[in-house]
């Protein structure tokens, strides 16, 4: 008898301590209250990542102001951990998801067209008021079909080419003469001979974000506006005749992974990098002695005056139905995407850039830039704002990505012909996806 | 050792050496990279020896994410989830070894069919029932799951098999109760199969990082994987931090696995019993 009593000592104890660390057991905003038709009030929680979550962070004491009843809790979680939480709760039927998360552009489809009635229809609580407010660009990748904002535009990414102004002036090149591709490369040939640096970074079997980007400024992209597949596009293939171009005169650095661009960077190991405006911010963090050895160029044309304009990332907020609070959950949506106070200190302490237009006015967008050798920066990107090309980004997004880096990977490392490349992807797209290839 | 010559000798430790070299220098540079500011990770010739900069990322790492309690909750919970699944997995292992019952070698065959189910499978159904048991956020929900490890129960009925039954029935004869026997017998025997599992389970939970993500909602519940995930955004990482973050993570494996080293060494099973 007495090994039984034993048993119950330990399983009681287990217990005791199982019971002890149930605290703070409040999920996502249970608690809140939604004020039904009065002014908002309850708590909302709200999902963001790294500098964007801090960002929200930022905006809650002006929230506060114009609405001090509602209490904004924001968590900062990893980016990819969003998706994996969002997913499961999405899958789940809601359980479990905060008031607000953030979702990156090009993700946005994939959740809205999985879970259409998941996320709130913001043109129902009144955000097409806004809609003017943004470029076309933003507005597309935040509207359904038939026009309805399902997400609210916060952040943009216009692309630029960072380059260090000491090897091109050693190298003697001027970067206000690369106006095209062509003038690009034969600028990475100079700067290879003279200093013996290497023109572009890229993480050749993981990341196409240099194709994407010359994509999307040729207005396309692995989709058409239809959702076809079209990734044999006239567009496609010059993107990657540059790219193969850069590669045969041994202007590519093949770096692995985020890291390793980053590593390179840094390092003087490449003399530009082409990326979109948030790049700015992780040059500045990571070599914060190569003050003024920095600056920036809009995207090389494909024809002389063609389109420089382009976008790489960006992210939207989105509301899922499931919340108990949709008021202030709707309030706060507002407040940060169309209000001009948070977009500008998530910009001047955070570097992230704001889509709302109204926010380009601000004084500070013709502000030098020290660190990028008093060149206007912001200025140069917020002027390329408007001019960015519409993108379908579709739900298959994903599998696109991952298809064209083999793809990638498979020109550049095994030297496959652009033609024979791009139709095979195309066909393991559409095996994969079940859409149409464009002809 | 006395007979080899000194060449051999002299190869031996060489070799010796670039083993250290290569097993030992993740961790030190990990700990260069702890305590430097972010920037000089990556500088070109690298920095190789340890900075000043190491309070000042331990306390913006506190800051960020709150590591001193991140770390009691992975403490907390992991040493729980040790404690409860040992006895879990050692209780259903020798049950299954030492026990006849009925359908014992069908509910043995669907373990071993659970240990091929992958994780993702049930990761939504088991975050529906924890959410409508209303334990979203809470340790319990983190810590029970896998308290019945199938690849644990597995391990200990290998273990068990090797425990004579003439051992077990001396001690009945003795006139020793079932649990007498099971804590005071088949434990004690069991020591280095238990010190095996025991780390192999505190590893588990240690690094688990799906479940945890999925199931604590707020900053303050994190464990330390789902903690330092967060760190890493869109396209800014203080690698201070991050470094810090993973030494952190890293010491209280190595203290565990050196606690119980003696363990894997000591325990034998012969002795306990002369055939």
């Amino acid at each position: 008898m007495k090994s039984w009593w034993k048993m119950f000592l330990v399983v009681g104890l287990v217990a005791g301590v199982l019971a002890a660390c149930s605290g703070n057991s409040g999920n996502g905003g249970d608690e809140s209250s939604g004020d039904e038709g009065g002014e908002p009030s309850g708590e909302i929680t709200v999902w963001g990542w790294n500098v964007a979550a801090e960002s929200m962070e930022l905006a809650v004491d002006g929230f506060k102001e114009q609405y001090p009843d509602v209490e904004v809790k924001v968590e900062d979680i990893g980016r990819l951990d969003v998706y994996e939480k969002l997913t499961v709760g999405l899958a789940s039927g809601g359980n479990g998801l905060p008031d607000v998360v953030m979702v990156e552009s090009d993700r946005l489809a994939n959740y809205y067209d999985q879970f259409p009635d998941a996320l709130t229809n913001l043109s129902e609580l009144g955000y097409d008021d806004h809609k003017d407010k943004f470029g076309e660009y933003k507005q597309s990748v935040t509207q359904n079909a038939d026009g309805e904002f399902f997400a609210a535009p916060w952040d943009v990414g216009p692309t630029g080419v960072f380059y260090r102004t000491d090897i091109f002036e050693e190298a003697g090149v001027n970067p206000e003469d690369i106006k095209t591709w062509d003038d690009y490369i034969e600028a990475g040939k100079t700067i290879k001979e003279k200093t013996g640096t290497q023109m572009v970074p890229i993480d050749i079997a993981k990341d196409d974000a240099l194709y994407r980007m010359m994509l999307n400024q040729q207005g396309a992209y692995y989709y058409d506006e239809e959702g076809n597949i079209d990734v044999t596009s006239e567009e496609s293939k010059k993107a990657f005749e540059v790219i193969q171009q850069l590669e045969n005169e041994e202007l590519v650095l093949n770096n692995d992974g985020w890291n390793g661009v980053v590593s390179a960077t840094v390092n003087g190991e490449v003399a530009t990098v082409p990326f979109g405006v948030w790049y700015s911010g992780t040059i500045k963090d990571q070599a914060p002695d190569q003050d003024g050895q920095w600056g920036v160029f809009q995207l090389p044309a494909f024809e002389e005056g063609g389109n420089r304009a382009a976008n790489l990332g960006g992210s939207d907020l989105v509301i899922p139905s499931s919340t108990d609070n949709q008021g202030a959950a709707y309030a706060f949506v507002e407040y940060f995407t169309t209000e001009v106070d948070p977009q500008m200190k998530a910009l001047k302490e955070k570097g992230i850039f704001p889509s709302l237009n109204s926010a380009y006015e601000e004084e500070f967008f013709s502000q030098e830039s020290e660190y990028f050798s008093n060149q206007q920066i912001y200025k140069l990107f917020s002027e390329e704002v408007a001019d960015i090309p519409v993108a379908n980004y579709t739900a298959d997004y994903a599998r696109a990505f991952d298809t064209m880096s083999d793809t990638q990977a498979s020109i550049l490392l095994d030297g496959t012909k652009i033609e024979d490349a791009l139709q095979n992807a195309a066909e393991k797209l559409k095996s994969e996806t079940g859409r149409e290839v464009t002809e | 050792m006395k007979n080899v010559s000194p060449l051999k000798k002299t190869l031996l430790y060489f070799f010796l050496f670039v083993g250290v070299i290569v097993s030992v220098f993740p961790f030190y540079w990990m700990f260069v990279g702890a305590t430097n500011p972010s920037g000089e990770i990556f500088k070109v010739p690298p920095n190789f020896f340890p900075g000043t900069h190491g309070w000042e990322n331990f306390k913006n790492l506190n800051e960020n994410v709150g590591i001193i309690r991140v770390m009691g909750n992975s403490l907390l919970i992991t040493l729980t989830f040790t404690a409860l699944a040992a006895i879990i997995c050692t209780a259903a292992g020798y049950a299954f070894a030492k026990f006849q019952f009925k359908g014992r070698n069908q509910i043995f065959f669907m373990l071993l069919v659970a240990i091929m189910i992958p994780y993702h499978v049930t990761l939504i159904p088991l975050f529906e029932i924890f959410s409508n048991v209303g334990w979203l956020n809470t340790f319990q929900a983190v810590i029970l799951p896998q308290a019945a490890y199938p690849f644990a129960i597995f391990l200990m009925r290998q273990n068990m098999q090797a425990i004579p039954d003439s051992l077990l029935e001396a001690a009945r004869v003795d006139g020793a109760g079932e649990f007498h026997i099971f804590f005071r017998i088949v434990l004690p025997v069991m020591r280095p199969a238990l010190a095996a599992v025991g780390i192999f389970l505190f590893m588990f939970q240690w690094n688990n990082f799906i479940w945890p993500l999925v199931v604590l909602q707020s900053q303050d519940m994190y464990t330390l994987p789902v903690a330092l995930s967060s760190l890493v955004g869109m396209s800014r990482i203080d690698y201070g931090q991050v470094m810090m973050g993973t030494t952190l993570s890293t010491l209280p494996i190595m203290i565990f696995f050196l606690l119980l080293q003696k363990q894997f060494i000591s325990g034998i099973l012969g002795g306990s019993v002369k055939e």
